[in-house]
């Protein structure tokens, strides 16, 4: 094991007690690509204990950040330390973005037991942003009892998020049209809990009964029994239904806790993700950059057509020249 | 004139001034100058900003004032400074009368930018306000 | 540089017979007076009624508001005082608010109890003149409370006064921001309007485009945004409320802003004229003639008064003076000079009021109605705009109405669009402004103009006094009343809260205190801004409600 630099022992500490200060220029330098994070990364990996992410997805507009808003006061309100992490879209065009999550946020603003980090996602797709793996690192190894990490609205791939968080709310509304999101891209099979938020709205029940018929027909085996995602009804703006909602996860958290075998399993199927994209990173570290392990030389062959590019791949993963 | 330092900034309006199209403007042109802008909106009190600038570890921040509560930009300036985070800078757009611009260039906001400022100039200055402001460990 | 409207019609050289062959004088523009009162809504036009000349009032404390409403008078404003609230009271919190406390007074009247308002009309008739209370749409029915319980008070019969002091909600997606959710604001709005229609209440509200434009909306689209608002609004109070549209029809007025090219601007009045009236007869079936009349007031455009060289805004205010009077307004308050730099100075709201005159007596613009009918030019501007508007109105309803537009964020995404193309049309020279992109002077050249300064520590005094008054006040009364209100207020949308609202008043509720009471009832928090707590025993209130 490598000894931490005495520097990266005092951020250790100060993360591991808290110091929000310390985790936010942590997060920057994350976001930055400083090289040299691989040791405290590490270390803060080891630091970190159970699993306390809450991923909340949905269609943009759906509400997720006003939801948030409310289920963090719930969480204080019994006594709960919570980060949240808040992904909203870069501009494709020029790299800038307007993250606008933490302003529906702003009923805690002052609360120094609740922290809130916006980030962009910068080009990636899928609804986390590129760093959004070591981000977590980091405020899983601090004292927050939850963290909550708010997807960018895709609409349609929020399915990655099923990769970081332990339990995954689903936000609708029933405005998004007449037929139900969820019905699209497997979404049924990702998320552990589904909201429809908005309440307010003349169609709500309709929306809802839809759902919940939708969600019937997705019963899954969890181990031994079967398992039947809930279906809470919010209107974020007021607060309505996000106590059921906050009560919902706890109770998927017990769950989870409760069946060891089925979070294990999650949690290699997260591990095995997460190193997926580690290895790609460094991949595309190692061949994007010129003079790195695929020199030009390499692709002579393949602009020559006498081999194929599938035929690089394999020896460059092989370790062949 | 795009970016690729990660140039991070806050544009907030400040106390119970509701005119934000300013403020909407402005993060649009910064944003498309590459730069990441979280935005607050309305409402916000020195404090919020300034727990805000803390978490989210920003260059610089932007208040759109278009209802002479200017004096809380300088609150704003005082309790950045006294919770450390003096490196980040100030910027103040809106109708802001001659000689207060004066007395608030005094009181530590870096730029001030009256109605009719151009969005080139505004761009400039945060890029070159926020470059130095990288923070080293 | 760009030679089109500022909706994008591109203007030619020249414009003859032609361009309005296929305008049908009787179908199309109608005398004055006449159907579709294209051309105005008096054959007289301004000699049966001249238009009311106003200045807006409000800054610092309400004695300070009644002796500028005293010097305005003496200034020659005529025909009704308009006076503007402060952020406080906009929001509907308390001068003794934390947040309040900073910005009392400071840009516009502190209007937060019916105390204030005594002082601000202290010597001032409520009747002979228009009241019009500007702000924002969250005090409107505390506003209203307000002219109701001086009227008892003094004993003047409330049919007499006219005015206006309701703002619509829409307002807050414009700039005119307060912090109540819109249901609620739109709630009491109706609430309100609803009130003034059943009791024969002259008091008008505004549902109007001023803020969109202000903001950076276009010309095309302003008609198309309050067009759609009327719509809207009148559509609730007929088919929600239950009542006629003739009656609902007296509701409205729009108060246009009127920017300084010149002819666009009198065509967009003569285009929205002649559109509302159409959607009176056509969609609502108004019977009678009077509701497709829209009152149309003018604000001279505060977003073109320029911050260099303040003295050139005299010559944009004139210009802008004379285009809305041309157009025909039935009021009219311009800011010159000091618009882009702080509160009216007392020149320069004498320069705005004497701009008025200058228009009234000495230009005769004023003698002959829609003098500019049957220029080419200006009824195919019409023409232009109305069709313009017309496809954005479309737009809009095909969202489902004006409601629906904005939850799906279409009218901000058109405001925002629109405030960005007229930034960058400016920022590359394709529109000039003299002295900003034209002519510009360097800074240690630039004239000096006085300025109204804001006192910081009036605000304080404000609070101050706020919180020491409001012990004084019969508080075993008050909690009487607010608790008769907390209870109405849970009794469903469609109670009308306007009659314990007044009673609240009366006993010096406060604006923070009424509309804390109300949140409450609704589920909301007292404080919009979560800082302090009910100081009524509201809870139980709540929990003996739900026991029974
Ligand atoms: N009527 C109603 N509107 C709501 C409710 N919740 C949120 N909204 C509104 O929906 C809009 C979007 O809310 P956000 O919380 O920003 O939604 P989001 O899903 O975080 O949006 P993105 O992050 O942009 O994808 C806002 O205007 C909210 O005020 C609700 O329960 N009822
Ligand atoms: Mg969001």
């Amino acid at each position: 094991m490598v000894q931490l630099s005495a520097k990266d022992q005092l951020i250790l500490d100060a993360l591991t007690s808290g110091c929000v200060r310390t985790c936010a220029r942590l997060i920057s330098r994350i976001e930055r690509g400083e090289p040299g994070l691989v040791e405290l990364l590490r270390a803060l990996y080891m630091a970190g204990g159970s699993e306390k992410i809450i991923g909340i997805t949905g269609p943009p507009g759906a509400g997720k950040s006003s939801l948030v808003a409310k289920v963090i006061g719930v969480l204080r309100r019994r006594g709960n330390r919570v980060a949240v992490l808040a992904v909203d879209p870069s501009s494709p065009f020029t790299g800038g973005a307007i993250l606008g999550d933490r302003l529906r946020m702003i009923g805690h603003a002052t609360d120094p037991e609740v922290f809130i980090r916006s980030m962009a996602s910068r080009g990636r797709l899928g609804g986390l942003a590129k760093k959004a793996g070591d981000v977590l690192t980091v405020l899983s190894a601090m004292p927050w009892d939850f963290i909550i990490v708010e997807t960018v609205g895709t609409g349609q791939s929020e399915t990655e998020i099923m990769h970081y968080a332990a339990v995954v709310v689903l936000v609708q509304t029933p405005m998004a049209g007449d037929d139900v999101q969820a019905a699209k891209a497997g979404i049924n099979e990702i998320s552990d809990i589904y909201v429809v938020n908005k309440s307010d709205h003349p169609d709500a029940d309709r929306f809802r009964r839809q759902l919940e018929a939708m969600v019937g027909l997705g019963l899954r085996l969890e181990g031994d029994r079967l398992w039947r995602p809930p279906v809470v009804k919010t209107q974020s703006l007021v607060g309505e239904g996000v106590d059921e909602l906050v009560d919902q996860i706890g109770q998927r958290f017990r769950t989870l806790a409760e069946s060891p075998e089925l979070s294990r399993q999650r949690f290699r199927h997260r591990l095995r993700h997460r190193v997926v994209e580690i290895v790609r990173e460094m991949l595309e570290r190692d061949i994007q950059s010129g003079n790195g392990m695929l020199p030009d030389s390499r692709l002579e062959p393949v602009l020559a057509r006498e081999k194929d590019p599938y035929e690089l791949a394999r020896e460059f993963l092989s370790g062949g020249t | 004139m795009q970016v690729s330092e990660r140039i991070k900034v806050i544009i907030s309006m400040i106390g119970l001034d509701g005119h934000t199209m300013g403020a909407e403007v402005v993060a649009r042109l910064l944003r498309d100058a590459g730069i990441e802008v979280v935005y607050l909106g309305v409402n916000q009190t020195p404090e919020m900003i300034v727990q805000a600038a803390m978490h989210e570890d920003v260059e610089a921040i932007g208040i759109s004032s278009h209802a002479s509560n200017y004096n809380q930009v300088v609150e704003l300036v005082e309790l950045l400074e006294k919770n450390d985070l003096k490196h980040v800078k100030v910027f103040c757009g809106g109708n802001i009368p001659k000689h207060k611009v004066v007395e608030l260039k005094d009181k530590g906001i870096a730029e001030v930018f009256p109605p009719g400022s151009s969005g080139k100039k505004i761009v400039e200055t945060f890029l070159n306000g926020t470059r130095g402001g990288k923070w080293s460990n | 540089m760009k030679r089109e409207t500022d909706y994008g019609y591109e203007i030619k050289s020249v414009y003859t017979p032609e361009d309005i062959a296929g305008v049908d004088y009787g179908r199309d523009l109608g005398d004055p007076g006449v159907y579709p009162f294209t051309r105005g809504y008096y054959p007289e036009g301004y000699r049966s009624r001249m238009w009311t000349r106003r200045m807006t009032a409000g800054l610092g404390s309400s004695e300070d508001t009644n002796k500028v409403l005293k010097r305005y008078y003496r200034m020659g404003q005529r025909g009704g005082l308009c006076v503007i609230s402060d952020r406080v009271f906009s929001d509907c919190i308390d001068p003794d608010h934390p947040l309040g406390r900073k910005e009392a007074g400071v840009l516009g009247w502190p209007g937060c109890s019916f105390l204030e308002f005594e002082e601000m009309m202290d010597d001032i008739p409520l009747t002979g003149h228009s009241i019009t209370l500007l702000g924002s749409c969250a005090p409107t029915t505390l506003r209203l409370a307000y002219v109701v319980a001086l009227a008892e008070k003094r004993g003047d019969e409330i049919g007499l006064i006219h005015g206006s002091v309701m703002e619509s909600p829409f307002e807050n997606y414009f700039g005119q921001t307060d912090v109540q959710p819109f249901d609620l604001n739109l709630k009491l709005f109706l609430d309100a309007a609803e009130y003034v229609l059943r009791n024969n209440i002259r008091m008008r509200a505004c549902i109007i485009s001023q803020h969109f434009q202000e903001s950076g909306g276009n010309n095309a689209q302003a008609i198309a945004v309050e067009l759609s608002m009327l719509k809207e609004i009148i559509g609730l109070l007929v088919n929600e409320r239950g009542l006629e549209f003739d009656t609902a029809a007296k509701l409205p007025y729009e108060l246009f802003s009127i920017g300084s090219r010149f002819f666009e601007e009198v065509a967009k009045m003569r285009a929205l004229r002649r559109m509302w009236a159409r959607l009176a007869k056509e969609e609502f079936g108004a019977k009678d003639d009077k509701s497709c009349h829209l009152l149309l007031s003018v604000h001279t455009s505060g977003r073109t008064m320029t911050y260099q060289q303040p003295l050139n805004n005299i010559v944009r205010c004139a210009i802008q003076t004379l285009a809305g009077v041309i157009g025909g307004c039935s009021a009219l308050d311009n800011a010159t000079l000091d618009n882009a730099h702080a509160e009216p100075s007392a020149l320069a709201a004498r320069m705005s009021l004497n701009t008025q005159h200058i228009v009234a007596c000495e230009t005769g613009a004023a003698d002959v109605v829609d003098p500019l009918a049957g220029s080419y030019f200006v009824e195919t501007l019409t023409n232009r705009i109305e069709e313009e508007a017309y496809k954005i109105y479309g737009k809009i309803q095909e969202f489902g109405g004006m409601i629906k537009a904005l939850e799906a964020g279409y009218i901000q995404k058109m405001l925002t669009d629109e405030a960005i193309k007229k930034f960058q049309e400016i920022e590359n020279g394709e529109r000039l402004v003299v002295g900003v992109n034209h002519l510009v002077l360097p800074p240690g050249e630039d004239f000096e103009i006085p300025i109204q300064e804001v006192r910081g520590e009036d605000s304080e005094k404000i609070a101050h006094r706020m919180q020491e008054w409001k012990k004084t006040r019969n508080l075993p009364h008050l909690t009487e009343k607010i608790v008769q209100l907390y209870r109405d207020a849970r009794k469903g949308d469609r109670f009308n809260l306007m009659p314990s609202i007044i009673d609240a008043v009366k006993s010096y509720a406060t604006a923070g205190e009424v509309m804390g009471t109300i949140r409450m009832a609704r589920g909301l928090s007292y404080d919009p801004f979560h800082i302090i707590e009910c100081p009524f025993a509201l809870d139980g209130e709540a929990s003996a409600h739900a026991a029974a």
